[in-house]
């Protein structure tokens, strides 16, 4: 009859056993789980800690920043914008507004900022009440003690250093690529000149026209560019672009 | 008439010396109720009697008869009350439980979550009683009345000690056992009154589930009387202090019996009723608000008596094992009810691990497992009867 029985249901008997394996393995997660602290955090009274470049909002430093309008260029989602304000002398200066409404926290206006005016903060809680106080004006951008580990520094390898065996070497293409001059179609207006936040643009006689008239070309003061391309942008005639020149 | 102090109409007479005492033995929760009233009934007295001084209200709230009357009123409350908050701890103790069992920390508000419960039952009594319109409504009403009704009344009726008591009858385990499967038949006419196909698939899953586990738990029940040699949950407990607790005797008992006792509860993994995952809220569907808020504490009233079941049978009720009667005599009611919750702790553990049963293979379970194993505990207690060892 059990030969009968174990040729119908041909099942290891001790497979009903089965069912303390489970069991068993949640017992042992309730003994690590009230030995130490459970993963959760209880967020509004406890906050995970955030390493210093933590994607929050973006911060500045008032001071450090030249207007060059880099971070407006390079936010994705334009929500950047370059306000006149007043800088501690009372002087009228130009600095980035954010609409935090419509940030997406990425980072890039840090990334991108020449000076590392701009930096990412760990700050995230951005709640307001109204669309109007997501708004953050130049003042309210400054945050209080930006160290140095929330600038975020855009770094390449140079193929050129990895052919000469020094890999290890990242430059920052601020340092690098500077406006070049393609001199036959400049016309002298200086605009490039008037445009440069860094007054690193001079211009230089060369010899006189037809009409009497000097000639002037654009020189860089290579120590000074922060390679922020408004010269290359505002040019009327292209008569600049910017190259992998130092 | 002269100024009485209040003294005088609060007299603290033994509840024993009263002629109308409802109990043959010492009953402690009628106790505590019998002094309450003595003092409510005595400020009452005392207050009426300075009014009109000399009338004879006064001298009726307190005389024995009437005192023992509101005696039973405040005794049912504390009754209550007690099940009440226990089913509260051990539903406090399944979401601790169940959160650390899945590395999360369950509730948090107040007194380390407990606040918790009482917030949703506050939140599901605010709610619009809403009735739908193409059930019918007095089975609708009638059914779920009906099963919260005989849940908070078995709760009631579990006895916490010799002495913590609603009725010491002599059939105690059986009274319990026939009101506690009186429910299935209840959801099955409540699935069908809600006119859903899920409460109605519900219902007819309870019917199933009911046919698979009730015939081997009957069978245990009655091996554990024919172990104790009665159905009194007094004599079964003595018997067990004086010999050993039996679950050692029938082990195979004890843990088909815990099984049973959570498919009798509808837990996981028996909750094929209610299931959540495939019937949207099983037979509870079309129940909102307070209805549903007072199902799930009949839930767990269900789940609390199931473990009280375990305890009386196989795990010893109230007494500890070894211990004098003096260390028996302190707090009983605290060691029944500390048993208790580590039985729902088994079976929180067994939710936590455990799938749902299919509904096919719950009648293969009950039938072709639990059946065989009731009946082979039943054979060895008879042969540990037969052969004198008990």
């Amino acid at each position: 009859m059990v030969k009968e029985y174990l040729d119908k249901y041909p099942r290891n008997p001790a497979r009903s056993l089965w069912v303390m394996k489970p069991v068993w393995k949640v017992l042992k997660m309730f003994g690590k789980a009230i030995i130490h602290r459970p993963v959760t955090i209880l967020y509004p009274y406890e906050k995970m800690w955030m390493p210093e470049n933590y994607r929050g909002r973006p911060g500045l430093r008032f001071d450090k920043c030249v207007a060059c309008g880099m971070c407006v260029k390079m936010c994705p989602t334009a929500c950047i914008k370059l306000v006149e304000t007043e800088d501690a002398s009372g002087q009228k200066v130009n600095r980035p507004q954010v609409n935090i409404g419509r940030c997406a926290m990425c980072g890039y206006c840090a990334e991108y900022c020449p000076v590392d005016a701009m930096t990412v903060t760990p700050e995230f809680e951005l709640a307001e009440y109204t669309r109007e106080d997501l708004i953050y004006g130049p003042k309210r951008l400054v945050y209080e003690g930006i160290t140095e580990k929330m600038e975020i520094h855009l770094e390449q390898t140079l193929m050129s250093d990895i052919a000469n065996g020094n890999p290890e070497r990242r430059v920052s293409p601020f340092k690098l690529d500077r406006p070049v001059l393609e001199a036959s179609k400049c016309i002298s207006c200086k605009k490039c000149e008037k445009v440069c936040p860094v007054n690193a643009v001079k211009m230089v006689e060369h010899g006189v026209n037809e009409k009497g008239r000097p000639i002037l070309y654009p020189e860089f003061n290579n120590d000074t560019c922060i390679c922020c391309e408004n010269c290359v942008e505002d040019c009327p005639k292209d008569a600049l672009h910017i190259n992998e020149v130092l | 008439m002269a100024y009485s102090s209040i003294l005088d109409w609060i007299q603290f007479k033994d509840v024993m010396s009263n002629p109308f005492y409802p109990y043959e033995s010492y009953n402690l929760p009628f106790d505590i109720s019998y002094k309450l009233w003595e003092i409510l009934g005595g400020l009452i007295s005392w207050l009426i009697n300075l009014i009109f001084p000399g009338n004879g209200v006064s001298l009726w709230l307190i005389s024995d008869e009437v005192s023992n009357m509101f005696a039973l009123v405040l005794f049912m409350v504390i009754i209550f009350l007690v099940a009440f908050i226990v089913t509260l701890l051990s539903l406090w103790m399944e979401r601790k439980v169940l959160g650390r069992v899945m590395d999360r920390r369950g509730t948090m508000i107040g007194l380390k979550g407990f606040m918790q419960c009482l917030a949703d039952g506050f939140k599901t009594f605010m709610k619009e009683n809403v009735i739908p319109r193409k059930v019918d409504k007095m089975t609708y009403m009638w059914t779920v009345s009906l099963i919260i009704g005989t849940s908070m009344l078995i709760a009631c009726m579990i006895p916490l000690s010799e002495r913590w008591f609603v009725v010491n009858y002599g059939t105690g385990l059986l009274i319990i056992m026939a009101l506690f499967a009186l429910a299935p038949f209840f959801i099955l006419v409540s699935g069908w009154a809600q006119n859903n196909k899920y409460s109605l698939i519900g219902g007819m899953r309870a019917a199933e589930l009911m046919i698979s586990y009730e015939i081997p738990m009957l069978i245990m029940i009655a091996t554990t009387c024919l172990l104790a040699g009665s159905f009194n949950i007094n004599d079964i407990i003595n018997m067990q202090s004086d010999t050993v607790w039996f679950f050692i005797p029938q082990i195979i008992g004890f843990i088909t019996f815990i099984f049973c006792a959570t498919a009798e509860a509808e837990r996981v993994p028996f909750d094929i009723a209610e299931a959540e995952a495939e019937l949207v809220e099983g037979w509870q569907t079309e129940y909102a608000g307070m209805k549903w808020g007072l199902i799930m504490l009949a839930d767990y009233m269900r789940g609390y008596v199931s473990c009280a079941m375990v305890v009386i049978m196989y795990l010893g009720g109230w007494l500890i094992p070894f211990a004098s009667a003096d260390i028996n005599g302190i707090m009983p009611e605290i060691v029944f009810l500390i048993k208790v919750w580590f039985v729902f702790f088994i079976m929180i553990i067994l939710r936590g691990s455990l799938a749902r049963v299919r509904t096919d293979q719950i009648v293969n379970i009950g039938w072709k497992i639990f059946m065989p194993l009731s009946v082979v505990n039943l054979a060895i207690v008879l042969l540990l009867k037969m052969g004198g060892v008990f």
